[in-house]
């Protein structure tokens, strides 16, 4: 293992997110604020409450969900994409490291940075509303994982995309919808029974929900089922990866 | 000396279909400049990203102080320092960290001192601290040279290290690239320019369409396909080539006072004393002799245009 290669990416990735501190970290904290005026207060004043959680306080791991989804992709989608696109890539190549210490570096910086971002945002959601949360350790677990599997999900996209507008697409195509209509604002026992059907069907609701459960005990979805969905993503990742590299799909001629 | 790289009956043919390297097979010796020359496209950038890891072999293999680059490539690439074609760096990246963060990506633990070593010596260190977008190009080539140099590998690839450089940089690069072999570093550079090769090479490869049609020492290559020329300047003007000189080879020149003798270095006989006593015996007196060599800029042309005509 080439550790110091794995410390050399992460380091210097790190030191991307620094230089772009406060774009990184201010537009998250600001649009989340955002959230809780528009959606606190405004909704919340019509919806009291969701199973018996203030809606303030109830849509709290739902935005954080949003924005530590969001950030993850388009960070590490960017951090292997830039290489690409400047040509440096070359020394990537060339250099003595296997693909899964590439990955390791470049995925760990882009999860950090979303587990800090994810954090910040929590703190920004207690001074709005009160929170409380039940399963700290559970919590964080949800986080760590989520920022991970959806970092190796950017970073897959980074390599597959060809242009910036491609780069840009599918986190707002995909990645965005499927948030919110995963249950950040609501809880799906609020929709009619079809639209209940098919939201199982999206992926995010599973994350959502067992987030959501480490704060207040109660879910869409039962908590061992939350965590085998991300498992499954989680997986699904790195096999998408581990072909990206044995083909050298997109990377190598 | 040793072989240090070892390229056996490589090809690779590209998804497109096109061949870009055919059975090459050549052995780099420690501690030699080896001059890879040959038109665009002839395949050199497509060997040396074999030998680094950036392109994956057709057929054939390659070795690197015996580790095979597939294979064992931890080992083979940690001895090789690379410096591409295009210039890429981030731009908002400091010289110093760009440098920095090269010698980890190779596995090798913080050195300073080093890194200091290599910056002063390709005078980049002043400006150690700006970001590449401040830099010109001519600094960004530098700077490139010194990622490559960052992580001290006994082997540099310099891939068309003076291509779109002016006169006097590319004189600088030569300079560095001949400090780099003192210091015991392997160096091979890809070029189009044969001056370049001519400049600095101990050997020159030539490629052409994806083969390798020649390898030698540069001087022994030179005498061996090069002609010289006698240029002999008579006391007097002559308007015609004496009868008794037709069996020579020779050119009158357009002031009819000089005669240009071609002759094959390599010949064993080279005809000079014979023709110098049947001038004497034509009559002709001498007022100045003077040779010179062709250059590798012709034996090139040769050789491409003798493949294109064996193609044709
Ligand atoms: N990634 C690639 N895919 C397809 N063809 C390529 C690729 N890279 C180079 N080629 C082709 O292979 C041939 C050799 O290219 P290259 O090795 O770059 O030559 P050189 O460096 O001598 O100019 C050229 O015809 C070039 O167009
Ligand atoms: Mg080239």
């Amino acid at each position: 293992m080439n550790l110091q290669a794995i410390k050399a990416i992460y380091i210097y990735e790190m030191a991307r997110t620094r230089r772009t501190l406060l774009q990184s970290i201010v537009s998250p904290v600001i649009s989340t604020s955002l959230y809780f005026v528009v959606f606190g207060a405004a909704i919340g004043s019509r919806i009291e409450e969701v199973e018996g959680v203030g809606y303030g306080s109830f849509i709290v791991p739902g935005l954080i969900m949003l924005t530590v989804l969001t950030q993850s992709v388009s960070n590490a989608s960017f951090g292997i994409y830039f290489p690409k696109f400047l040509g440096t890539m070359y020394e990537l190549l060339s250099a003595p490291v296997s693909f899964w210490e590439i990955v390791i570096g470049y995925v760990g910086a882009a999860a950090t940075k979303s587990l800090i971002i994810g954090s910040i945002i929590l703190a920004t959601a207690g001074l709005f509303v009160p929170l409380r949360i039940d399963y700290p350790l559970v919590m964080l677990l949800f986080l760590v994982l989520t920022c991970v599997t959806f970092s190796l999900l950017g970073f897959i996209i980074g390599i597959w995309a060809k242009n910036f507008e491609q780069l840009q697409l599918v986190p707002l195509l995909i990645i965005t919808p499927l948030v919110f209509l995963g249950g950040s604002f609501y809880s799906i026992s609020m929709l009619p029974p079809v639209w209940q059907t098919v939201t199982l069907f999206n992926p995010v609701l599973y994350l959502i929900s067992g987030f959501r459960w480490s704060f207040f005990g109660q879910a869409d979805v039962s908590i061992g089922l939350s965590l085998a969905m991300i498992a499954l993503f989680l997986a699904i990742c790195l096999a998408v990866i581990w072909w990206i590299f044995r083909t050298g799909y997109r990377l190598k001629s | 000396m040793s072989t240090i790289v070892s390229v056996q009956n490589l090809s690779k043919t590209y998804g497109s279909g096109l061949k870009a390297l055919q059975h090459v097979s050549l052995d780099i010796a420690e501690g030699e400049i080896l001059a890879l020359l040959g038109p665009n496209g002839a395949g050199k950038t497509t060997l040396i990203s074999i030998i680094c890891g950036i392109v994956t072999p057709s057929s054939g293999a390659v070795e690197v102080a015996g580790h095979d680059v597939v294979n064992d490539y931890r080992e083979s690439r940690k001895l090789i320092g690379l410096v591409p074609q295009e210039i890429a760096l981030e731009p908002f990246e400091t010289v110093m960290n760009t440098v920095r963060f090269s010698r980890g990506l190779f596995g090798k633990p913080r050195n300073e001192a080093h890194l200091e070593r290599v910056l002063r010596s390709l005078s980049l260190w002043d400006k150690r601290d700006s970001q590449a977008k401040e830099l010109s190009g001519g600094m960004k080539r530098r700077v490139l040279i010194a990622k490559a140099l960052s992580h001290e590998p006994r082997i540099l690839f310099l891939d068309e290290p003076t291509a779109g450089v002016d006169v006097e940089l590319r004189k600088d690069m030569w300079e560095t690239v001949r400090e780099l072999r003192a210091s015991g570093v392997t160096v091979i550079l890809t070029t189009h320019y044969i001056e370049e090769a001519e400049a600095m090479a101990d050997r020159v490869g030539v490629i052409s369409k994806g083969q390798l049609l020649l390898l030698e020492e540069k001087a022994a290559l030179m005498s061996r396909m090069g002609k010289k020329r006698l240029r002999i300047e008579l006391q007097s003007t002559i308007s015609s080539i004496p009868p008794t000189l037709s069996r020579y080879q020779l050119e009158l020149g357009s002031d009819g006072g000089s005669l240009v003798y071609t002759y094959d270095v390599q010949a064993e006989r080279t005809g000079i004393t014979a023709l110098l006593n049947d001038l004497s015996a034509a009559g002709l007196s001498l007022r100045d002799l003077q040779t010179d060599q062709s250059s590798l800029e012709e034996i090139f042309v040769g050789l491409v245009n003798a493949e294109d005509g064996q193609n044709g």
